[in-house]
């Protein structure tokens, strides 16, 4: 047996080009009508046009509230579904409408960890059938190796070796979680489909897991696609992050950027909206209540698709453009993107510098539990602007 | 005498399974007009007080063992059924995590609100429903009149969560208990609903029990905290004293296991290994004790009590003022409490006197042993 291939994998990012390019990916779901002759009435859009690159090795965070169409796209691109129209490409082979026996061995280098690690594991079989399973299934090595190997992925993501006799049920949460992981690890993947990995999970266990993955791309060189509905947990474990409403991307900047400096007035309010556990900060922060609900994605609104709710529309006297016209992503500093045709009215404003709490007066005072290592306390103020 | 006084509060569970030690203790006042946050992770009895309280324990594997529940001088525990069906709604009401299951599908909204106000006050059928309709707009629903006949699957979660809200304070109760009231919400839509809880409880003087998880949301919501472990308090202070000192190893766990959106640098995750005891166990000494990296010798046999941090003439129970409190044998030093670790030259956590250690604990990620890539048949795949 031969070294971790993905280890010693420093290959020049440059030189190879992204690990996953998706170009205006849509993904529709039809609705019909009639029992017996049914007829197509609409779609609902869940993914309307997406465009992204991962590159390889890094974090790329995808984030928005439900229905937004963030699931959809990360299994539209290990292609769990068929995707309407656009293209996915892992590693220059175009994998949109792959089918049959190429899927196969193309899924074989991207693999997925569900949320909910109580529906995602089959209760039926022992934890070596499940770790197990993808090695049957892509007939990789003999029964004995693989045996040992799935020893081994017990032990890589902190469980007993031994626990592999052992059934779903006898695992709380966090544990259900770490032998998806380990299933997804088994087949050797570059890239990581994260779907929602922790949300199932308890405050003290979505540390443990969030750091086991962390571990895991340093070690074997993992690329993962993080999805999840948390802007703060995404900010922490992703190098870029995407925001997501509606089935488009509205922002997509490194990570940092876009909490300090975030461009479209969605992500501000979605950053102003995400309590923080610290009194101080809670109390002089001002939040931006978005009125109303997401619109249906059966029926987006015209023009730009947070017009409906946008506060920056208001503030600018409700221009016509935005109800209109369909913003586009474009770049306005380095690698970072935003959808929306007022976006420099964003920066700078008081609503951005506040969203993340980082603007008041007294953003200098650290709390006593800064987290080791955050710099934050040594921070000047008001850094967001 | 605070509006809400829980009195050594001990309910246990009888299932096939055997005892489930859900609430072993806990005692805690809320004054009228507080709001008081309880906090802690699923399985930590936050719930099952709350239930207590509302005489709601699932009957019969549910008993309230030990301990009195006082709401206004009346103790709920010895209260019979019918007077208990009096109580909730117009002195406690109470809001869930999930609003779809504690709506009534099958009737409309009308019909729920003006049956729960028929039932409490001697009003007509038209005043309920003038009630009913000044309440919905109350709450944020647009055209209350016509939303008024509509059924719960018609609303969106968040307006489902407002009409909660008004069918809740309908009858203008002393207290709201508000179980997770935004846990399965978006949190645009949490930031929502959280405002006009906090509007409308202020402006009626409701005292507020807030049951979450979630540490932001009681940060900006409740005036003090109870931290819940395995059926104990084992930290209790005002809000801010909490944030700018927590003192419990699982207090100072909890907050270094959450990524900050405001912080700076993600900061490395201190997250706090293994997981919650096994409650089919009678407690020994320190609940937390398997999971601390402070614990010492003691904490494995005595379980310690909730004592003030510092030396008080008098303990304060409720206010701004209310004493802090924790139940720790060694209780983290504020720079420990700072970085997440024990950092005192040459400590270690006391290992267990004998094998109580949970076998089914999380090993630290054996990482050093590289995994190895395996032979594969892709070159007999590429032969074809």
């Amino acid at each position: 047996m031969s070294l971790a291939r993905n280890a010693g994998a420093a290959r020049p990012a440059e030189l190879d080009g992204p690990l996953l390019r998706v170009d205006d990916l849509r993904m529709y779901f039809p609705i019909t009508e009639g029992l017996v002759f049914e007829h197509h009435v609409g779609d609902v859009r869940a993914v309307d046009g997406v465009s992204f690159e991962l590159r390889r090795g890094e974090t790329l965070g995808l984030v928005g509230e439900s229905g937004c169409g963030k699931s959809t796209t990360g299994r539209a691109i290990v292609r769990l579904y068929r995707p309407t129209s656009g293209r996915i490409e892992f590693d220059g082979v175009d994998i949109t409408t792959l089918g049959g026996d190429q899927l196969r061995r193309m899924r074989r280098r991207m693999q997925m960890v569900f949320q909910d690690p109580y529906s995602s594991l089959n209760p039926r079989m022992n934890v070596a059938g499940i770790v197990g399973e993808p090695l049957e299934i892509h007939k990789i090595g003999t029964p004995h190796e693989r045996r040992e190997r799935v020893r081994e992925l017990l032990g890589v993501v902190g469980l007993n070796p031994e626990f592999g006799v052992r059934y779903p049920h006898e695992f709380s949460g966090g544990q259900r979680q770490r032998i998806g992981v380990a299933r997804a690890l088994a087949v050797n993947p570059e890239l990581i489909v994260a779907d929602e990995p922790i949300s199932a999970l308890d405050v003290s266990i979505q540390a443990q897991i969030i750091n086991l993955l962390e571990r895991l791309q340093d070690k074997l060189g993992l690329t993962y696609l993080f999805i999840a509905h948390d802007l703060s947990v995404v900010r922490h474990i992703s190098d870029r992050t995407a925001v997501m409403y509606l089935g488009r991307i509205v922002e997509l900047a490194p990570s940092r950027d876009l909490n300090q400096a975030p461009l479209h007035p969605y992500t501000v309010a979605l950053l102003s909206a995400i309590p923080i556990p610290d009194p101080a900060v809670e109390s002089r922060r001002r939040r931006i209540i978005l009125r109303g609900d997401v619109p249906s994605p059966a029926n987006p609104p015209s023009g730009c698709r947070f017009h409906t709710r946008c506060w920056l529309r208001e503030r600018l006297g409700n221009p016509e453009r935005c109800t209109v016209e369909d913003p586009q992503l474009r770049e306005l500093s380095a690698g970072h993107a935003v959808a929306c045709h007022f976006a420099e009215e964003v920066d700078g404003s008081p609503e951005q510098r506040q969203s993340a709490g980082q603007g008041g007066a007294s953003a200098a005072v650290a709390p006593s539990w800064a987290p080791a290592g955050n710099p934050r306390s040594a921070a000047p103020a008001a850094q967001g602007a | 005498m605070a509006l809400l006084e829980v009195r050594d509060l001990v309910v246990r569970f009888r299932t096939h399974d055997g005892t489930i030690y859900a609430v072993n203790g806990i005692t805690f006042n809320l004054e009228a007009g507080e709001t008081l946050g309880l906090v802690g992770e699923s399985g930590c009895g936050k719930s099952v007080t709350n239930l207590a309280i509302m005489r709601l324990l699932p009957k019969p594997a549910g008993r309230i063992e030990r301990g009195s529940v006082t709401l206004d001088g009346v103790n709920l525990v010895a209260l019979p059924e019918a007077d208990v069906r009096e109580m909730r709604g117009r002195d406690v009401a109470m809001i869930f995590q999930d609003p779809m299951t504690s709506l009534n599908p099958v009737l409309t909204i009308e019909e729920q609100m003006v049956e729960t106000i028929v039932a409490h006050r001697a009003a007509s059928r038209a005043e309920a429903r003038k009630r009913a309709v000044e309440l919905l707009g109350m709450v944020g629903i647009p055209h209350p009149e016509t939303r008024l006949r509509s059924y719960p699957h018609q609303f969106s979660g968040g307006m489902r969560q407002r009409v909660m809200i008004a069918m809740a304070l309908a009858l203008e109760p002393k207290l709201l208990i508000a179980d997770e009231p935004t846990t399965a919400l978006d949190v645009t839509i949490q930031a929502q609903v959280l405002e006009l809880l906090q509007d409308l409880t202020a402006r009626l003087g409701t005292a507020v029990l807030l049951i979450t998880h979630d540490l932001g949301v009681v940060a900006g919501m409740a005036e003090r905290i109870n931290v819940m472990y395995a059926g104990f308090i084992v930290e209790t202070a005002p809000t801010p004293e909490l944030f700018a000192r927590p003192s419990h190893p699982y207090t100072v766990g909890l907050l270094h296991s959450i990524p900050r959106v405001d912080a700076d640098e993600g900061g490395e995750l201190v997250p706090i290994e293994g997981v919650p005891p096994d409650q089919r166990r009678a407690p020994v000494g320190c609940p937390f004790a398997p999971r601390c990296a402070w614990r010492v010798e003691a904490c494995w046999t005595d379980n310690p009590p909730l004592v003030p941090l510092e030396p008080v003439s008098t303990v304060v129970a409720t206010g701004p003022g209310a004493t802090h409190q924790i139940a720790c044998h060694n209780p983290p030093l504020p720079e420990e409490a700072r970085t997440g670790r024990p950092t005192r030259p040459g400590f270690v956590a006391a290992p267990p006197p004998d094998a109580v250690f949970d076998e089914l604990a999380v090993a630290a990620p054996d990482l050093e042993g590289t995994l190895v890539e395996f032979p594969t048949n892709d070159a007999r795949e590429g032969r074809r």
